[in-house]
């Protein structure tokens, strides 16, 4: 890092203030359009800043728009989401870390390039699945969707914390005794935790953000998540943007929170092993 | 005689357990990703009525018909152009980005976290707040073109070419910073001591970078860039949400294509075939993605 040092720092400082511009300009927006009063969107030419402060549409918010309902449906969604990945993806992961048998490779293989399919390509099938199943309008739909695009990735960074863990430490807890199940829940997964967490809040994170989904399946506005409740109904007719950047920034705070929590493993993860920690 | 045949029996075992504990995570494949994306196959063989049954068995008419659709080229290579661009656009950026981030000064963890601020935020939810930024009678960003001299600033996603422009935009801003990120991680781990005989060598920043910096990332640059790709491609969210593929299918690429040839027009055959399109060309990039990460791997 030695040549990098203090070479040319006030050009450096300069083109980073102006990218972070850049990068932060509609989040600056947002702040700015939720702490106005209604009257003070639709004015010309518009201000940058209000001209009474206000934190009303944070609170307000919750009554005129139900966000409580699209809140309570995306927290459903994105635990059930979580839920049904880690009983899946657990044993799945322990396999192909620990256990040697044929094609084991093109599992690891497979669920790499899973992840990367998208969306749109099975939503029309699944559509006339869940409909023909009755699962239209039901969390169930997003919860069985989601896990099918977010599972291989969980199997994935689990393979590889499973892998981290000495086989010497299992080994020892076979011989004391303990069957192959008491090995994973009471040696492996204790130990390999803060790659479960990595996990399971990825996809939380995945399920809290999904909007094809919603968009597809979801037509009753009590059952609707925050990404499409908010698109739907705060975003119709004439938009009340104060309405919405507060309901935006509600909706962000969870997610972003989670997201430094994992985002250096996300990285190691999606790059793989030359991205070293 | 028993030795190996213990071992052997030992290495059943194993198999058979392995593959109890991958049955549940296979089987919700099968039922939920394999088969839906057979049936997929199976429709763009077949003539459809208005809410998707089959009807009549076509062979590859359905695909010969989108052939002849002067708009279904447009749309491939709207979709190919979006990706090119987005990607190119994202690895200079990011580049750009990791290479300021690799700089030490107070505060530099604090401005890593405010540049990966776009990729933690909710893409639908970006999409909406950029939206009304770019709204061209009250938004802000066209306030401040004129406060900065720029007497008609465009209205954004009111025209084809500017809202091509403005989503294509938007979905780069989202994808920046991983590229920053992994660009910058492995900036971290080139050993200093190259640096270092790049000094004694007397090396100008320019070519520190190209001999030094460069090749030491060029694997990761390849992981990243394909990695990219496909989530450029994949973008249904922005555009949806921003332009829903208009003014005039200006700003639709397969993605939305596909969703709004089965949801909103009811074409689930042209839907189909765009579907299978779809996936030979994400089938392509992602062998190509999983091939170069597990070599980085090795």
């Amino acid at each position: 890092m030695m040549a990098w040092r203090n070479r040319n720092k006030p050009m450096t400082l300069a083109i980073t203030l102006v990218m972070l511009v850049l990068m932060l300009f509609p989040f600056a927006i947002m702040i700015t359009t939720m702490l106005r009063d209604g009257t003070e969107i639709y004015i010309r030419p518009p201000q940058w800043f209000p001209d009474r402060p206000t934190v009303a549409n944070l609170v307000n918010v919750w009554s005129e728009y139900n966000l409580f309902t699209y809140f309570e449906s995306s927290m459903i969604v994105a635990v059930g989401t979580t839920i049904l990945n880690m009983l899946l993806a657990i044993p799945a992961a322990y396999a192909v870390a620990r256990l040697r048998f044929p094609g084991r490779s093109f599992a690891l293989y497979l669920f790499l390039a899973i992840q990367m399919f998208s969306p749109v390509i099975i939503v029309i099938s699944l559509f006339r699945i869940f409909a023909r199943s009755g699962l239209i309008d039901s969390y169930l739909s997003l919860i069985l969707a989601n896990t099918v695009f977010t599972m291989s990735f969980t199997v994935w960074m689990m393979t590889g914390y499973f892998r981290s863990i000495p086989i010497e430490i299992e080994e020892a807890a076979r011989i004391d005794g303990c069957s192959r199940v008491q090995t994973i829940t009471r040696i492996m997964l204790p130990v390999a935790a803060p790659g479960l967490v990595t996990a399971m809040i990825y996809a939380f994170i995945w399920a809290w953000n999904e909007f094809l989904f919603a968009l597809s399946f979801i037509k009753a506005a009590e059952k609707m998540p925050l990404t499409l409740g908010i698109y739907r109904f705060v975003g119709r007719w004439s938009t009340q943007w104060e309405m919405l950047t507060a309901a935006a920034f509600l909706a962000l705070i969870p997610v972003v929170v989670l997201f430094y929590i994992i985002e250096r493993r996300l990285v190691q993860g999606l790059a793989g092993g030359a991205v070293k920690g | 005689m028993t030795r190996p045949s213990l071992l052997r029996r030992i290495s059943a075992r194993e198999a058979q357990l392995a593959y109890l504990l991958l049955t549940p995570a296979v089987a919700f494949l099968m039922v939920f990703m394999f088969f839906p994306i057979l049936n997929v196959f199976q429709m763009s063989l077949y003539e459809t009525n208005k809410i998707g049954r089959l009807i009549r068995f076509v062979w590859f008419e359905n695909y010969i018909n989108q052939m002849k659709n002067p708009e279904f080229w447009e749309i491939v290579l709207r979709s190919a152009f979006w990706t090119f661009t987005g990607v190119l656009v994202k690895t200079i950026l990011g580049m750009v980005i990791a290479l300021l981030l690799n700089v030490q000064y107070r505060g530099r963890k604090i401005v890593r976290m405010l540049f990966i601020l776009p990729w933690a935020s909710s893409v639908p939810i970006s999409a909406m707040l950029w939206t009304w930024v770019l709204n061209h009678e009250f938004g802000l960003l066209n306030r401040t073109l004129h406060l900065i001299g720029v007497a008609n600033p465009p209205i954004w996603l009111g025209r084809p070419i500017s809202s091509f422009v403005s989503t294509m935009w938007v979905d780069i801003w989202i994808g920046v910073p991983f590229m920053a990120l992994v660009f910058l991680a492995g900036m971290q781990s080139i050993g200093e001591d190259l640096y270092e005989s790049g000094y004694m060598d007397g090396v100008n920043s320019w070519q520190k970078f190209a001999y030094i910096t460069l090749p030491g990332i060029k694997h990761l640059v390849i992981i990243a860039t394909l990695l990219s790709a496909l989530w450029t491609f994949n973008d249904f969210n922005t555009i949806y949400i921003m332009t829903r593929g208009g003014p005039a299918g200006a700003t639709d690429i397969l993605i939305t294509g596909v969703y709004k040839s089965a949801f909103e027009w009811l074409k689930w055959s042209q839907a189909s075939v765009m579907a299978v399109v779809t996936f030979v060309i994400l089938t392509v990039v992602a062998v190509l993605y999983a091939r170069m990460y597990f070599r980085a791997e090795e």
